[in-house]
Order: structure tokens, then C-alpha cells, then sequence
């Protein structure tokens, strides 16, 4: 399909090269035309609208979600097709996760994958409290002009039509797969690496419990197992035939620092490889990341905490128990400072080549002075775990964020990293 | 200090006497640190996850950490415990979205963090600390 597609691309700027050459000869009658290279084919759309809304119908009233519109094809089908709305951008995860009764809904029937036993691999993510659970499957996804085909991704099973989870997985309706868990249809893991497990799921003698392979039907059974890189979760950008090493993702400052209803900004494929995604020569501060996708942050005093920018958190997660937490209304579990915005600042640092360290000065709001249904709130902050420090989407506000994909190239830069 | 190396440990409220079932669950090796006011179990479980215990010098779990690839199994960990966190997990306006949660409770505070392939966080009892211990000293 996109060979077939690429041929046709090839074809109109050859017969557009043919009429310019006529052109030439009909003009001056010499030869000269004929040695000019053919012109490059054009650009392919890398740039899609990102936008941040109270949600999809069935599960309005989410904040801080930035939400992208994306194609979902049958692997190899051209008529088993549907646009996904409301796709949340998560920066902080690897793969395409789709929830299953929202592809029932849009006639999308996707393939399984299945083991050497002829098992459905089936997976267990973690997100927060909650776990995604469901088998993968292989879609051809369309993100503006880029395609990846053959895609691995995870279908979240809400209506239980496989395998159901180990009893590690989704304990006490802990599962997130349907609408209402993510406050969205979807979610399109975007960060630092190509796979969501990488190499530590390959070949482990004792397989991560992430992957399982399930016997099949709705009363399968699953056991964990290892699964190839080609065949685990993947980040579409990384499979993307160009704009393939990273993403820059592009929102404007809040009209109200109370809020605003919604906010319209860009997700931009590729990092230097068209005039709309350059890297900037100066002022960027690139922080490396380790194995696992995380700079690190000093706070309040702890040091070297793993960090990470992550557009699918809602809100700056840290631990500092010196601020209040909000006790009651829509905003329990997240920080209420006595004096708002409070001013706060962290230290972070890149790790391995790239290891620049950058002061970033940040405020917290207090949510109960927000507007009431606004769906962008800056200064939004939560009562995280003390082990991390998580710049969810209120970092995002008002910034050029630039990702780069681990291994991939972009000028004097290689992946992975975060800069800003 | 490396005090004995065996497969004891115990989950959160537990008494050591009474189970050896989260190492041999988690297949891990068992490693016992004794320091001034409570003894630290490490195991280090299979799949890179390493889950220390802390433990009175009672014999009682007052708190837990982990660190890993994968997150731990907090049903086995939380033992009688796991019951009040779910339910803490539910009462957050939108538990699965945060990337990184605290469920506070009068008893038992909860903090987990993490993304694919690097979890984190602690669980721990206030009323079971012993005196002089710290709260940063739970890693």
C-alpha cells in the first residue's frame, strides 16, 4: 500500500518533471534542461492538531489532556478504516493503545499476534494505580501524512473478549481499559523509545510479567512470556518511513491563569529533517536519559530523582509535604498551597553524553480557584510519590518540547533525550 | 552490614515468624542489613525488581519499597493492607491518568511512581515506626 503509494508520488514528479522540461525546450530550444535533477518529491505532512478538551462524550470533564485525531486501518486493509478521536499524547510511555469496544464501534477488526505455540500475546502495562490489559494486534496507523504499517499495538479489552488478566493484573478493579479509565479512546505512547519493553523482554530467563501468551477464548489461561522487539508495542513515529527520530510537541501559554476551556497547539514528527522541525542552534538544553527513559531532577531536597516530561501526567507529580493537599471538591490528592501560586524550582539534569543541567522555575496553583469545566490548568500539581519527579502536561504550557528516539540521529544530537 | 542471607520476608503489617511467601513468590534472594532500630530484608526478585522490607525490631513489616522494570504485586505486598489502598485508588478523581500516586490514609500511606521499564515507590505504617526512624530513611 505505501509502496504503491510512494509510486505514485514518484510518478506525478516525474510527469511534473516532464512538462517543466517541454517548458524549457519550447522556451529557448537548448538541451540544458535535461541534466537538472529531478526536483525532491514534497514534504510529507508531518504536523497534526493537538488538542486539549474535557474528553471524549463518554467520559467528559478530564483536565490537562492533550488529545490527537488518528487513522486506524486492518493491517493491509483499505476499507477497514476509522478515525480515532480523542487519543491522548503521552510522552511518558512507547506504543499505541486502543480500546477495544471503541474499535468494535468503528467496525476495526485487528489481528491478533500470536506466539510459536499459536498463544494470543496478550500484555499488562502499568499507568499510575491502574493496568491496561488486552491482546496485541497489528494496525496500519495513519498520524497526518506519516504511516506506520504493520504496527504492533495493544488493544485495551473492556468487553473481556479474550484471555483474562493473572491475578497480578487489574486486582481489585484496578483495570483502565475502557473510556472512562484514560478519559480517552486511546492512548498514543510517543516517548524516548521504539519498543515499550525493549531488549529486557526478549530473552529473560524468567519472563518479565508484562507479556504473556494466553490460550484462547474469553476463559483462556496466560503465562508470562519473552516476545521479540519486532513484535512488542511500538512507537508509530519510530516505525514512520521519515520524520522517524522524534517528535516536538508545541502548545501555546493559557489565555487565563485560572484556566482556559480549551487550547490548540501542534504535534510536529521529526526532529531537522523539514523546515518546520529544526532544532534550534542555541539556548537548547538537551537532557540525556538512561535505559529506562529518565533524567534526573534535584528537589526539595532529595537528589538525582529519576524524571521524565510527561504530557499523559495532568499535573506536575512530586512529594513535598510541606504544602497542603487539597481536602475536599473536584481536586482531592492534589496540592491546595495556603499561598497561591506558589513558586517553587527543581534542578534537572541529563544523564550519559548529554548531561547539561537547567534551573527550572515553576508555580503552583491552587485548584479551587480554577474556572469551573476548563480543561487547561497551569500550576496544576499532585501529590506524587516521593521517588520521582514527573513534569506532567502544565510544563508543557507555553513550550517547544523536543523528544528524541533512543539510537536515532538528529544533527549532532542521538537519542534518547528530552530538550527544551 | 550483611547480617544472614536466607528467604525470609514478610509483607506490610506482617510478623516475620509467619511467612516466607513474598520471596519465594517473587523468586528472590534475601539479603538482611541490621542497623540501629529495625533490620532491612532486600530481595531481589526476578525481572530486576528489588523490594526491601523493612522490619521492626518486634519482628513486625512497617514499610516496604520497591524498585524495578515491572511494579510489584501490591495485593501480595499490602497484605491486609491492599484492601484500603484499592479503595484510596478509587476515591482519586482520575486514578489511572496520574502517572505517580500517594493514597494518604490515617494508617498506611501508599506512594507509587513509574513508567514502563522504571517503577517505583514505598508503602509504610506511621503508627509502626520505630522512634528516630525517618520517613527519607524509607528507600
Amino acid at each position: 500500500m505505501r509502496w504503491m503509494l510512494h509510486l505514485g508520488i514518484v510518478l506525478a514528479a516525474s510527469l511534473l518533471a516532464g512538462s517543466v522540461l517541454s517548458a524549457c525546450v519550447g522556451g529557448n530550444g537548448t538541451k540544458a534542461a535535461a541534466s537538472s535533477p529531478p526536483p525532491p518529491p514534497p514534504p510529507v505532512l508531518n504536523t497534526i492538531a493537538l488538542t486539549i478538551d474535557g474528553g471524549p462524550a463518554a467520559a467528559s470533564g478530564a483536565i490537562n489532556h492533550g488529545y490527537v485525531t488518528l487513522k486506524v486501518c486492518a493491517h493491509g486493509s483499505a476499507t477497514q478504516c476509522a478515525d480515532i478521536d480523542h487519543v491522548l499524547l503521552d510522552t511518558g510511555s512507547w506504543g499505541l493503545r486502543l480500546v477495544g469496544s471503541v474499535l468494535a464501534a468503528n467496525k476495526v477488526a485487528l489481528t491478533n499476534e500470536s506466539d510459536s505455540s499459536n498463544r494470543t500475546i496478550e500484555e499488562c502495562v502499568t499507568f499510575g494505580g491502574g493496568q491496561t490489559w488486552g491482546p496485541v494486534a497489528l494496525a496500519d496507523v495513519t498520524l497526518a501524512g506519516e504511516i506506520a504499517t504493520d504496527l504492533p499495538i495493544q488493544v485495551m479489552d473492556d468487553t473481556l473478549a479474550y484471555a483474562p488478566p493473572p491475578s497480578s493484573c487489574g486486582a481489585n478493579a484496578s483495570l483502565i481499559n475502557s473510556v472512562s479509565g484514560f478519559s480517552a479512546n486511546g492512548v498514543l505512547g510517543v516517548g524516548v523509545f521504539a519498543q515499550d519493553c525493549g531488549a529486557a523482554c526478549v530473552s529473560a530467563p524468567s519472563p518479565m510479567p508484562l507479556y504473556y501468551g494466553c490460550t484462547a477464548g474469553a476463559a483462556g489461561v496466560c503465562t508470562a512470556e519473552n516476545v521479540a522487539l519486532t513484535a512488542q508495542v511500538t512507537n508509530p513515529v519510530a516505525m514512520f518511513a521519515a520524520d522517524n527520530n522524534g517528535i516536538i510537541v508545541d502548545l501555546p501559554a493559557l489565555q487565563n491563569a485560572n484556566g482556559d476551556a480549551t487550547l490548540q497547539g501542534s504535534l510536529i514528527f521529526g526532529l531537522g529533517t523539514q523546515t518546520d522541525n529544526a532544532l534550534p542552534a542555541n539556548n537548547l538544553t538537551v537532557l540525556g536519559t538512561n535505559a529506562a527513559g529518565d533524567f534526573t531532577a534535584n528537589f526539595n531536597g532529595a537528589a538525582g530523582l529519576p524524571a521524565w516530561i510527561d504530557s499523559g501526567a495532568d499535573a506536575y507529580d512530586f512529594n513535598d509535604q510541606s504544602i497542603a493537599t487539597c481536602a475536599s471538591g473536584g481536586f482531592v490528592g492534589y496540592y491546595c498551597p495556603t499561598a497561591a501560586p506558589l513558586p517553587l524550582s527543581a534542578v534537572n539534569s541529563g544523564v550519559g553524553a548529554f548531561n547539561a543541567s537547567s534551573t527550572v522555575q515553576f508555580a503552583v496553583n491552587n485548584p479551587n480557584f480554577f474556572v469551573a469545566g476548563a480543561a487547561a490548568l497551569a500550576g496544576l500539581a499532585g501529590g506524587g510519590g516521593s521517588t520521582t519527579f514527573v513534569w506532567g502536561m502544565p510544563y508543557f504550557y507555553g513550550r517547544k518540547i523536543y523528544i528524541g528516539i533512543d539510537q536515532r540521529i538528529a544533527g549532532v544530537y542521538t537519542g534518547p533525550y528530552f530538550a527544551y | 552490614m550483611l547480617v544472614w542471607s536466607g528467604s525470609v520476608s514478610a509483607h506490610l503489617g506482617s510478623d516475620l515468624s509467619s511467612v516466607q511467601a513474598d520471596s519465594i513468590v517473587l523468586h528472590g534472594v534475601v539479603r538482611t542489613t541490621g542497623l540501629v532500630d529495625y533490620d532491612v530484608h532486600e530481595i531481589d526478585a526476578a525481572a530486576g525488581l528489588t523490594v526491601r522490607e523493612f522490619v521492626t525490631r518486634g519482628g513486625t513489616v512497617f514499610a516496604l519499597s520497591w524498585a524495578g522494570p515491572v511494579p510489584p504485586d501490591l495485593q501480595l505486598l499490602l497484605g491486609n493492607y491492599f484492601g484500603a489502598y484499592a479503595a484510596g485508588l478509587a476515591a482519586l478523581k482520575t486514578p489511572g491518568r496520574n502517572r505517580s500516586v500517594r493514597i494518604a490514609l490515617a494508617d498506611l500511606i501508599v506512594e507509587s511512581s513509574g513508567h514502563l521499564r522504571a517503577y517505583s515507590g514505598r508503602a509504610y505504617l506511621p503508627a509502626l515506626m520505630p522512634a528516630g526512624v525517618s520517613v527519607a530513611d524509607l528507600r
